[in-house]
């Protein structure tokens, strides 16, 4: 990596072994709640923060100097940040700074002996920051995945289950060009940097790169201050365009992509920039008789794919893309599930808690349950003898006690089964979808387009491979006629060779024993 | 990609009836599809991938068929015809045109369901065709215009067509195409069609059934991808007479971009990761270079290759390799440099793959359609000769039990070693160099550090994880494959939110007294076969693409797809633990809302009331659900 250090590699692509500062990295807070933070190294105070930049979550308070120069993955401790001073610190600056109310008096003290602490720490004047007793999150380094679930949402965003199933059809790799139309919330754009990434762009090298047009003024820009703070210039194209009319070419120069990816309204409007020739549009000749250039790569065919929701854009798209030369044409649509594992307590032993199903496990649970409440019921009803009843009076109201308590406690049957000893092995292992699936997210058209193929072309692979010296050598399957043949010459040929080598044989032999006795 | 079919490279052939054939293709020889006739492999050599294929008829005066490219209106030419006859020609005047009602249908009755029953009980077609099959094996033998004259002829004699309606016409045309036409498609050939193909017309269980979506997940929640440029250790510039002491040490903060893998797919997985990281095919990089110049790449390969008969093996081969790419490491001058010793360590310091197998030598078989070989001694150039380790699980885990590794390097003085027959020298440094390879890839994956984990195994997950996890660094992604759900939902379990509960809790008897580095290199107990504060976010999931027909007026999904299993995916990243014990914090007011509530405003509270707080907490942070 030394000779391309001078670039700063985007995180996304090679984050280092621990956090750095002015980076981004990604907060889990919990298993599905991701946030993103540019780690900010501050001197001293910051937004009314002793410790310098803060993130605040729900679980707790975190300074980012807690947050860099750790391994990514770390476990992170909440820390102690006075949230609360801060607040009323500023309104108060805000109304009358100069005069010092007696009743802040005590946070003024507070605020004293940070400094003191600051300054006995020695930070470059930024309060060190101290453990909380709870509270917790981890850092991760960023990725495309994490960064789709996380990112704040422009337009519908391109999932992972459809992001890696496309660049994986679009033959996305590493120093491959991708024009993406619609760069929307910038997940694909993520996603396909990743996949053609080879190296930042150096001199006298042709790198991987993501062109990438943006319609909305207000998206662009946004996107374009992404892709700065993620390190990604140079490798994302940005431009602001609409490509129904202005198409794909790079001041008038072909970016020579070899995979598209159209996430717009109306791919049909935009397909006609994509020919290797000058179109025709709608039967009419485009005006404008400059030179047209193909944005695509002339020596490679072409993948593209449309995301579009609607089954109607499809029908529009796909006859464009015939009428334009495209084959391979084929829809899918990616129904992704995602599933949790979880424990399924069912039982009468079990220990009533949110989960638990308190009803019988098998009918061997609901038979010994049902025989010891037909018991007890027997007992109750049978009139007893006076002896007996003497005797056993103390018991049989412990009994009856037992009868009226057990029902409550979801009538435990006497012989208790023996108890797992961890609550984590209880019950059966079972999965579940989520409580909400996405059925649809938009519907894939995947398209090729061969490479254009001219009369000159073809004379000259004729001449570098000229035919008819073919040798006997068959590749391929064979009718079954020939196969016949060729088997039954081959066998000829064996025992042909096989007689052969006999006669040989027998020559040698005999020649030996000639010369022994001799 | 290429942007040609070159000589003797692997491409797939799709047939018309959809099967597809995985040649080489040998210039001079004949190329054979069957019933759909044979030509010179020079008429495709040279020509463009993807587009249609037509095998003409012989002319008179030659004793081969010749090809012709299908242009695309071509073969829409009946799609085109119906989008016309719809009367929706422009792509923009698309009507729900599910039952079309003009005078080419006037069968057709308003419901169309009703039509469709009736058309196939009422027409079975072996009974109205008038052709016998003589005749059409005789039509066939005779020129017929690469099949379409059977096709018409097919048609014509048909006696009932004109009771078809539309659909069942559409398909009956269809189904004489795929017997009859005379036409086939090359593809170049790539992970995704060799795993379709593999799928679809070979043995799905080689690959474990892994399916295009699957495949592409791996991937990218293995966060798969380039690793940064070369870098290559300095040549230790051992003499003959030095053993381990001389071999190159371990740099770690030159390893970067690496990934582990663990496949028994036999190397489609390897395969598909290598294509992520651009390491999969020879001369990517030829293409990016002269990109005019077809011939050159043939050219510099013969030399290559006469380069490495020149020299020696192994070694040199990777020499010649860095020849042609386009930046080399500067610490590497080239051609200049001498003879290279027997330690130095031909393998990138970053963008590897570290396979680990569980037989002696690893299965790689697939990667022969990118023209490597895993055991071949004398490869020539190939970017995975130098990206890719692999090593057995014995090396990796106990590696002194192993041979190669622990066998320490034979020496010899320059005089004795002059001495010797060449048979005998080169053998010296052949071991000599098989060792210092051994050593390296074994040191440096127990190093650990690796940027993520990808796997589909056979082996239980958890076995796997429990030694590999260690070697993950901080943040690296796990994505673990299954063809079936159940392995990966045992090991989703021992990541349960009350395993994590209990094992945060400190409460535990057998972590007592445990080192932090104890924890990460957690041996597994019965109750906990795996630490389960190692990995985060630990998620199951599956896709599944469904492919749809579009045609006009007839969009639906397919009605048939390749059934069996499904295929899951494990996804988590590599967490490091803090040290001691970490309370958690949310809102926990469930269970002991007294305690609890309280508890973020004193500090100072009783450990039971801590512990109380944190259970609750942990669970509902961890279910992402505040309670």
């Amino acid at each position: 990596m030394e000779p391309t250090s001078r670039q700063k590699v985007s995180p996304f692509l090679d984050p280092g072994s621990i956090t750095k500062p002015n980076s981004l990295a990604v907060i889990q807070l919990s298993r599905d709640n991701f946030v993103p933070v540019y780690l900010k190294q501050v001197d001293g105070e910051h937004d009314g923060y002793a410790e310098g930049a803060v993130l605040n979550t729900r679980f707790g308070s975190f300074p980012h100097s807690t947050l860099i120069g750790v391994p990514w993955g770390s476990q992170i401790r909440a820390s102690k940040v006075d949230t609360g001073s801060r607040g009323r610190k500023r309104k108060r600056q805000g109304a009358d700074d100069a005069t010092e109310g007696a009743s802040s008096e005590a946070n003024e003290s507070n605020k004293n002996q940070k400094n003191d602490q600051a300054s006995a720490e020695g930070l470059n004047g930024t309060k060190q920051a101290v453990a909380d007793s709870s509270g917790f999150v981890h850092i991760l380094p960023p990725t495309p995945e994490i960064w789709t679930t996380s990112l704040p949402h422009r337009t519908q965003v391109v999932y992972t289950p459809d992001y890696s199933y496309v660049l994986y059809r679009l033959r996305a790799k590493p120093g491959s060009t991708i024009i993406e139309a619609g760069a929307g919330s910038g997940s694909f754009t993520h996603a396909s940097v990743r996949a053609v990434y080879n190296g930042y762009p150096a001199e006298g090298k042709r790198t991987g790169k993501v062109i990438s047009f943006e319609y909305n003024e207000d998206r662009y820009h946004k996107m374009q201050e992404e892709i700065g703070e993620h390190g990604l210039k140079g490798l994302v194209h940005l431009a602001h365009r609409n490509v129904y009319k202005d198409g794909f070419l790079l001041d008038g120069k072909s970016p020579e992509a070899d995979a598209v990816f159209l996430d717009l309204p109306a791919p049909w409007e935009a397909l006609h920039h994509l020919s290797r020739t000058k179109p025709k549009k709608d039967g009419e000749e485009q005006n404008g008789d400059a030179e047209w250039v193909s944005p695509l790569h002339p020596k490679k065919s072409a993948h593209l794919c449309t995301f579009s929701p609607c089954i109607e854009q499809v029908t529009k798209t796909v006859s464009a893309m015939r009428r334009l030369g495209w084959i391979d044409i084929e829809m899918v649509e990616i129904a992704n599930r995602k599933l949790h594992t979880l424990r399924d307590r069912v039982g009468l032993n079990l220990q009533i808690d949110r989960g638990v199903n308190n009803s019988p496990r098998d009918v061997e649970e609901a038979l010994t349950r049902l025989t010891e409440i037909e018991d007890r019921f027997r007992e109750n009803a049978r009139p007893r003898p006076a002896a007996e009843d003497t005797e056993m009076g103390e018991d049989d109201i412990s009994g009856e006690a037992e009868g009226v308590s057990k029902p409550a406690t979801n009538g435990k049957p006497k012989v208790e089964a023996p108890k797992p000893k961890f609550p984590w092995q209880d019950g059966r292992l079972i999965t579940r979808g989520e409580p909400e699936i996405k059925t649809h997210t938009s519907y894939l058209v995947f398209a090729t387009l061969p490479i254009e193929w001219s009369e000159e072309d073809e004379a000259a692979a004729t001449q570098k491979y000229p035919v008819g010296e073919e040798q006997k050598q068959v590749v391929g399957t064979l009718d079954r006629k020939s196969r016949k043949e060729e088997r039954r010459a081959e066998l000829q040929n064996k025992s042909g060779n096989r007689k052969a080598r006999k006669q040989e044989r027998d020559a040698k032999i005999a020649e030996a024993m000639t010369t022994t006795t001799a | 990609m290429h942007s040609v079919i070159r000589p003797n490279s692997w491409v797939v052939i799709k047939l018309p009836s959809g099967v597809t054939k995985v040649l080489s293709i040998v210039p001079n020889t004949t190329i054979s599809l069957g019933k759909y006739g044979s030509f010179p492999a020079n008429l495709i050599l040279g020509r463009p991938y993807h587009v249609t294929y037509e095998i003409q008829d012989k002319r008179p005066d030659e004793s081969f068929s010749r090809l012709r490219i299908v242009p695309a209106s071509e073969l829409y030419e009946e799609v085109f015809a119906e989008e016309a006859a719809a009367g929706c020609s422009t792509p923009s005047a698309a009507e729900p045109a599910g039952v079309a009602t003009d005078g080419e249908l006037t069968l057709v009755d308003a419901e169309s369901g009703e039509i469709v029953t009736r058309s196939t009980e009422e027409l079975i077609e072996t009974a109205r065709q008038t052709l016998t099959q003589d005749e059409i094996e005789e039509l066939k033998r005779e020129g017929n215009n690469a099949g379409k004259d059977v096709i018409a002829k097919l048609l014509s004699s048909h006696t009932a067509l004109d009771q078809k309606t539309s659909f069942s016409l559409a398909k009956y045309k269809l189904l004489k195409q795929k017997k009859y036409i005379r036409r086939f498609q090359i593809l170049p050939m790539d992970v995704a069609t060799l795993a379709h193909w593999q799928l679809e017309e070979r043995e799905a269980s080689k690959i474990m059934d892994m399916r295009a979506e699957m495949l592409a997940l791996v991937g990218c929640w293995g966060n798969v991808h380039y690793g940064g440029e070369d870098v290559f250790l300095e040549d230790p510039k051992a003499a003959s007479d030095q053993g381990v002491e001389a071999c190159a040490k371990v740099q770690h903060d030159l390893l970067k971009g690496r990934w582990l893998v663990v496949d028994d797919t036999g190397g489609l997985l390897v395969a598909a990761m290598a294509e992520r990281m651009g390491i999969l095919n020879t001369d990517a990089d030829e293409d990016e270079v002269a990109p005019e110049a077809t011939d050159a790449p043939e050219v510099s390969r013969s030399t290559e290759s006469a380069a490495v008969k020149e020299e020696k093996q192994g070694v040199d081969t990777e020499m010649a390799d860095t020849t042609d790419a386009t930046a080399p490491p500067p610490e590497k001058p080239k051609l200049l440099k001498p003879r290279a010793s027997d330690f130095e360590i031909p393998f990138s310091q970053t963008n590897t793959i570290t396979v680990v197998h569980g037989a002696s030598q690893p299965n790689l078989s697939f990667l022969s359609y990118w023209d490597f070989d895993a055991v071949s001694p004398n490869h020539p150039p190939h970017p995975l000769l130098n990206h890719l380790l692999t090593l057995s699980w014995l090396q990796l885990l106990k590696p002194e039990l192993d041979t190669s590794y622990s066998t320490p390097p034979l020496t010899a003085t320059p005089e004795t070693l002059s001495s010797w027959k060449p048979s005998r020298r080169g053998n010296f440094h052949r071991k000599r160099r098989r060792f210092a390879r051994t050593r390296h890839i074994v040191d440096t994956t127990r190093a650990g550090g690796f940027n993520g984990l990808v796997c589909a195994s056979s082996m239980d997950p958890i076995s796997i994880l429990k030694h590999s996890l260690p070697l993950l660094a901080g943040g690296a992604p796990v994505a673990i494959y299954s063809p079936t759900l159940e392995p990966l939902a045992v090991l989703a379990d021992l990541f349960s939110v009350s395993r994590r509960t209990a094992w945060s809790s400190g409460s535990l008897p057998e972590l007592a007294g445990k080192s932090p580095e104890e924890l990460e290199n957690w041996q597994g107990s019965e109750n906990f076969p795996l630490n389960p504060l190692l990995l985060l976010g630990t998620s199951i999931q599956t896709s599944r693409a469904r492919r749809w027909q579009v045609l006009p007026g007839r969009t639906h999904p397919l009605m048939t797809e390749r059934g069996g299993t499904d295929g899951f995916i494990f996804t988590a990243w590599k967490a490091k633990p803090a040290e001691g014990k970490v309370a958690a914090r949310g809102r926990f007011k469930r269970k002991a809302d007294a305690v609890a509530g309280e508890g973020e405003a004193t500090p100072d509270l009783d450990p039971k009331r801590v512990k109380v707080e944190e259970n609750s907490a942990v669970e509902s942070e961890a279910t992402g659900t505040p309670a």
